[in-house]
């Protein structure tokens, strides 16, 4: 079941018939802010803060985020990184962002969320976007940090205790546990957050680690395996139909535009994953990017295993709202549990130690059994 | 990304099971040459991939150390730029492919060395010897 705030929805449904009633063709939804590449962690599958001293060192100012925000003009907006609590200036950023009906997705890997939360004020615009990547030997390997993540849902616990919205945001690598996962849905949802939001990982260009990305069809067998036989419990603050995506459900194109990308360099072209170079305004993005170079369709290497949410939900979300087809798929995958028996005999077959080194956990339950539970 | 790659087809695209990763060449240290307009233009491609600092040497004689983020390649070298930021100035500069006379590698690579095999060995010999709270830590920015 999905999770957004009916608020929410509505500003993204306007927005979306607005640019259609405009006759534009391409137009963002979600602005992918970076302020920031340093980062606390050092994650071996991260390609985002590959950078020397004096670029992580740099950050953009508020007035620089607010004119992009500006600029852009896309009704939410995701503050990743690097590590945005790092930035000396983010909690005038947020503020300054709320200030302007933003829905803002604050990304984080929660390890200053405890110490700095008193510095924000909950609000139907803030979102706090924690990276979890599973369970908890699965996220500390991950991250390459034991103990990260009993440090993650100490902030989490903090900010629903303080009524702020909290979305865990999980990226999953070659050798994920799908049995494992559905655990963590469990423990996560146990902990009172609005909904989950899942991708599989991509294989950035500057990323130390090269070698642990899954392939589409991988995506899809594991995608089916997690998200078929769902539990009542399990919330999604993700379109339904970028769900069916994953599960093999939906054949759908990239849009790169949905989520373009700022940034101490520029405007990033042609999108948050890639880095093809960069512009110095928004309309160069949109206008002078080729886009027919980029997406599956296109045969770029480069887009060849992507099923990322920043170029894929903006499809599954325009789809959703455009037609009465995808409206009605969107609201019956709203309520459906995705019976599937074929991908519970799948879950229960599943090897609980892939062939990574990744998996370094005790075995969860087998599906099996919470499903006859 | 490698050549084989590039012969796959959308359906084998869709087959794939593991994404083939991005191969990035040993730089570190490399000073290519800058004989020919093809040179100079491939050399700068690969800077612009670099994921450390490198050193120009402008045909001025000035020598600086650049972080190149972006290149606009147009029909002449002339006409071609790079984008960098140095480690001592906070605006970001422009530099066309005619006025470098020579490209150095110079910086760390980044990332090099730190693929998930080195962290797992890393990690089995640490609790191997008992250590507790084992991370990567992000290298120190001074």
């Amino acid at each position: 079941m999905a999770s957004i705030p009916i608020s929410q929805v509505w500003t993204v449904v306007k927005y979306v018939w607005q640019q259609k009633l405009k006759g534009n063709k391409r137009y963002p939804l979600v602005l992918m802010l970076e302020p920031l590449f340093r980062c606390n962690l050092a994650c071996a599958g991260c390609g985002k803060v590959q950078y020397p001293p004096h670029i992580l060192k740099k950050q953009l100012t508020p007035e620089e985020c607010f004119a992009a925000v500006e600029e852009c003009g896309a009704p939410m907006v995701s503050i990743p990184g690097g590590e945005p609590l790092l930035h000396p200036q983010i909690v005038e950023i947020v503020n300054g962002l709320v200030a302007r009906k933003k829905y803002i997705y604050l990304c984080t890997n929660a390890l200053e969320l405890k110490k700095r939360i008193h510095e924000f004020t909950p609000s139907k615009y803030l979102t706090f976007s924690v990276h979890l990547d599973g369970q908890k030997e699965h996220h500390d390997f991950s991250v390459c940090r034991e103990g990260g993540y009993d440090i993650a849902i100490e902030g989490i616990k903090e900010a629903v205790k303080r009524g702020f919205r909290v979305t865990p945001n999980s990226t999953f690598f070659d050798g994920a546990d799908p049995n494992s996962i559905r655990a963590y849905f469990d423990e996560i949802m146990a902990i009172g957050v609005e909904g989950m939001v899942l991708s599989p990982g991509y294989s950035y260009d500057k990323a130390p680690d090269q070698s642990h990305f899954m392939g589409r069809a991988r995506v899809r067998k594991l995608f089916r395996a997690v998200l078929s036989n769902r539990k009542k419990s399990w919330k999604f603050n993700m379109s339904p139909l970028f769900l069916e995506f994953l599960m093999g459900d939906r054949n759908y194109e990239c849009t790169p535009w949905g989520s373009p990308a700022y940034n101490i360099f520029g405007w990033q072209k042609p999108c948050y994953l890639l880095q093809d170079g960069y512009v110095d305004t928004f309309k160069e993005l949109m206008e002078d990017t080729k886009w027919e170079e980029y997406g599956v369709a296109s045969g770029n290497p480069k887009c060849a295993n992507c099923m990322v949410s920043c170029g894929y939900e903006p499809t599954a979300v325009i789809d959703g709202f455009y037609s009465f087809k995808g409206f009605w798929a969107m609201v019956k995958g709203n309520f459906s549990l995705y019976k599937n028996d074929h991908a519970l005999k799948q879950l229960n077959e599943w090897p609980s130690h892939s062939s990574t080194p990744l998996v370094q956990i005790a075995e969860p339950a087998r599906a099996a059994e919470e499903i006859n539970a | 990304m490698s050549a084989e790659v590039l012969k796959y087809t959308r359906e084998q695209i869709e087959e794939l099971e593991v994404a083939p990763g991005f191969e990035h060449q040993n730089l570190e240290g490399w000073i290519p040459n800058f004989a020919t307009d093809d040179e100079i233009r491939e050399a700068l491609e690969k800077a612009f991939d670099y994921r450390g600092d490198v050193t120009l040497t402008f045909k001025s004689g000035e020598r600086i150390e650049a972080y190149i983020f972006n290149r606009l390649t147009g029909p002449s070298l002339a006409s071609s730029l790079v984008q960098y930021f140095t480690p001592t100035a906070n605006d970001k500069r422009k530099a066309s492919y005619a006025d470098i006379a020579r490209l150095e590698f110079s910086g760390k690579d980044r990332a090099a060395g730190k693929h998930w095999e080195a962290w797992v060995e890393k990690y089995n010999q640490k609790k191997a010897a008992g250590e507790k709270n084992i991370a990567l830590v992000p290298e120190a920015l001074d």
